[in-house]
């Protein structure tokens, strides 16, 4: 339960009531008259019973006193004596066992609420009942009672019957977009230390702004944060607070139709060291990241108004505690809540955070202001930049790093059932750290970005235009492999801060190596091929021309023309088609054992090819004789599968960027 | 019948109170434990966490969403008394035992506080929500 919480509140409310309860009832027990206190005490009588859910609903009269007072005759149904609803739960109830003409004296403390439709007023909260018994014979008629059951009706209720809590006149005012955040209380509060119109006192507390929300001025209140990252989320994570493994709180992803559309995110520090995830506005498109990275991380904002979108813990949030925790501890002490802020008093010595409030501005307004012109904080972490080489040898799960690398090869994962926009891509990446080294390690990594890590405009565009060295502030390092997930930015420019473990790692000496085709070459990998054709699969070959434009490779012969070819997406002639290969070759690679490797090569005709394949288009067709014994490599591959019986690699050539 | 009126009643001065004092009186704390019973309880833990979501589309169809303690996300509509949730459908449905479950009581709870997570999405996601329910979640 939260801690101060409303459901904590009741818990103990109900302890003490319940005790209170017990209590009671052992002492009407013990004393064979009821409890001689009469003040508040409430005296019915039973006209009428019946069963709603579990409570029991009784009409009765009111008495003005007890009837035992009275005398049998004088205890007749006076038509003026006022009528209420008691209500009574399944226990009381159970207890009581109340029957029409029954009198029941009810002691405080009960509750009276008044319906509006109404005339009859409804008492609850009816703990402390008592059957009281009008004389002896009633003693007798009650034990013979206890043996009979008394059939109650139960009323069934209407789903339909649903709750209305506004009202005509109902003071509140309607916000455009039907929040029902109550707007700033007008009452005076002996506690409240702001004046309602201007913007007041800056707190330094996260914590105690989301605990005081719904207070008098709370709006007015702002809290100053460090801005430690700045980050996009797509905007159904926007709402889904939770990283991988949890439902997303839409249940089905963003319809493909939609325009993408992504979050701006702040994570910040306060003065206390507790981290928040504040959800500003959406981006139409993201090319502001890498200036919203480099004007605003590090610096200082005030933050006003917020909505507490979510309270998150750290098995809900994966990936934002991982992210949490590459900034733990605090580079500087942090101050203690509740303490005096003595400087003897701040620690850097405090367990990890275990949640983490996600904050949302109210619609309309932006309640953040980042002080620009201020220094960077002392409290800001900057991304800790290491080697790739170093990178491979951390030893966890879930760590998050940065690193810069040079982007070799793209790849987009190519399974149909997945939405374009939702599939993975596999960037292939190396830097000097991996190219410099003999052996032990590969010379490139695979880095999968997934579809939660949002990629600007900017990066997509460049990832298509060439080699490009890219910088990857907080991917996940985790099982051997390098992933991009939300939260991760990839950035083309050199933030301002980092820290950088020995030289500057983004410079490549010389041409970009691959790892050779050897036994240890897995399937989603790049490697560098060279071997000797000792064979050609006949039965396999062919080739096919392909649209030079879209890469359409269902040509057609043109209507009018059947020497030309036709493309039916550009619904243009195709002057000068490329022509794909499928070629099976059986290479001998020495790098992979002894034994003949069988090597499927798929070829797309460019110009700088090797000799095999210009003397195939210019025959129209091939002769095996012609084609065996000659040299193929240094090809670089992309390798499809890998499979050991039979020993078979499948292998694409590709094209570095 | 009686109850819904008296619990009708009941919500609305919890609104009323919050709006004026932002606070929730003793009182009323127990009043909704006496007319809601074991509900009450996780139905405030639930608005504390702020796991209430109103779902709403273009045309003003409106929905609820709320993120149950176990994780799992539940749907409660807005026109009528039904949540998707099993304790609805045994003591409400079933055992008429129960006016509400903690979700739909969360729901009224997180209404009368202002404290409704606002969502807006697109027809087709709103019908996909309200049929993804026939499906198993796993």
């Amino acid at each position: 339960l939260c801690r101060g919480g409303l459901a904590e509140r009741l818990c103990r409310l109900q302890n003490r009531e319940r005790s209170a309860i017990s209590f009671w009832r052992h002492q009407c027990i013990s004393d064979d008259k009821p409890p001689s206190d009469k003040s508040g005490v409430l005296i019915v009588k039973i006209l009428e019973l019946f069963e709603e859910c579990t409570i029991q609903v009784a009409i009765c009269q009111q008495l003005e006193q007890s009837p035992a007072t009275l005398s049998p005759e004088d205890a007749v149904i006076n038509a003026k004596e006022p009528i209420l609803k008691v209500l009574f739960t399944r226990e009381t109830a159970a207890h009581l066992k109340s029957r029409p003409q029954d009198v029941i004296h009810i002691y405080p403390p009960w509750q009276k609420l008044l319906l509006q439709n109404a005339d009859v007023p409804v008492i609850m909260n009816t703990y402390f009942s008592q059957k009281v018994l009008l004389s002896e014979h009633s003693e007798a008629r009650e034990k013979t009672y206890d043996l009979t059951k008394v059939l109650i009706r139960k009323n069934i209720i209407s789903l339909a019957q649903t709750f209305r809590l506004d009202d005509l006149d109902d003071k509140l005012p309607q916000a455009s977009s039907d929040n029902q955040v109550p707007c700033a209380p007008q009452t005076h509060n002996a506690d409240s230390k702001q004046h309602p119109s201007a913007l007041s006192t800056v707190n330094d507390s996260l914590l105690e702004m989301v605990e005081s929300q719904g207070a008098v001025g709370w709006r007015e209140v702002q809290v100053r944060v460090v801005i430690q990252r700045v980050y996009c989320l797509p905007a159904r994570e926007g709402y889904r607070s939770h990283a991988q493994g949890n439902k997303p709180l839409c249940a089905t992803p963003v319809a493909n139709s939609d325009p993408p559309n992504v979050r701006l995110c702040l994570l910040v520090q306060d003065a206390y060291g507790m981290f928040s995830e504040v959800q500003l506005r959406s981006l139409s498109s993201t090319d502001g990241i890498e200036q919203y990275c480099r004007r605003w991380e590090g610096k200082s904002c005030c933050l006003a108004g917020m909505k507490i979108l979510q309270r998150t813990t750290r098995g809900r949030a994966l990936g934002l505690f991982s992210l949490i925790d590459s900034l733990w501890p605090p580079v500087v002490p942090v101050k203690v809540p509740g303490q005096s802020q003595d400087s003897e008093m701040m620690t850097t010595n405090l367990p990890p955070p275990s949640f983490c409030y996600i904050l949302t501005v109210q619609s309309g307004e932006i309640h953040v202001e980042v002080d620009e012109e201020e220094q960077i904080s002392n409290l800001y972490q900057p991304p800790a930049v290491h080697g790739l080489k170093e990178i491979l040898r951390i030893d966890g799960c879930n760590e998050r790093c940065s690193f810069w690398a040079q982007v070799l090869y793209r790849r987009l994962q190519s399974k149909h059932n997945v939405p374009i926009d939702q599939r993975e891509t596999l960037l292939f990446v190396t830097d000097s750290t991996l190219q410099n080294v003999a052996h032990g390690i590969p010379k490139v990594v695979a880095v999968s970005v997934t579809a939660s890590c949002v990629l600007s405009a900017e990066i997509i565009e460049a990832l298509g235009a060439g080699s490009q060295l890219v910088f990857f502030k907080d991917a996940l390092w985790g099982n051997g492999r390098i992933i991009c997930v939300e939260r991760t930015v990839l950035l083309l420019q050199k933030p301002l801060l980092c820290s950088a473990a020995g030289a500057d790692l983004s410079e490549l000496t010389g041409p970009v190596r691959l790892d050779e085709l050897d036994s240890t070459t897995q399937a989603s990998s790049v490697c560098a091929l060279r071997g000797t054709v000792v064979g050609v699969n006949e039965s396999t070959a062919f080739s096919w021309p392909t649209c030079n434009r879209c890469g359409n490779g269902k040509l057609e012969l043109c209507p009018q023309d059947r020497e030309l070819l036709y493309c039916n997406h550009c619904s243009e002639v195709v002057t000068t088609p490329v022509l794909k290969m499928q070629l099976e070759v059986f290479l001998s690679c020495p790098s992979r054992s002894q034994s003949t490797v069988k090597v499927k090569v798929w070829l797309e005709i460019t110009v700088a090819l090797f000799v095999l394949l210009t003397m195939l288009l210019f025959l129209q067709t091939y002769e095996v004789q012609s084609v065996l014994g000659k040299e193929v490599g240094l090809l670089n591959c992309y390798v499809h599968s890998v499979t050991s019986h039979p020993n078979c690699v499948a292998l694409e050539e590709i094209v570095l960027l | 019948s009686t109850l819904p009126a008296v619990a009708e009643e009941l919500l609305r001065e919890i609104k009323k109170a919050f709006q004026e004092t932002s606070q929730v009186s003793d009182d009323l704390l127990l009043g909704l434990k006496f007319i809601f019973g074991p509900c009450a309880v996780p139905a405030l833990d639930l608005v504390d966490q702020r796991s209430v979501t109103r779902v709403r589309a273009p045309s003003g169809r409106t929905l609820y969403q709320v993120l149950g303690s176990s994780g799992k996300l539940y749907t409660c509509y807005s026109s009528c008394h039904f949540c998707t949730c099993p304790a609805f459908g045994f003591s409400v449905l079933q055992k008429s035992e129960s006016l509400l479950c903690k979700h739909i009581l969360a729901v009224y709870l997180s209404q009368a506080m202002g404290a409704c997570q606002e969502l807006a999405v697109s027809e087709e996601q709103l019908t996909n929500i309200l049929l993804a329910e026939e499906e198993d979640e796993g």
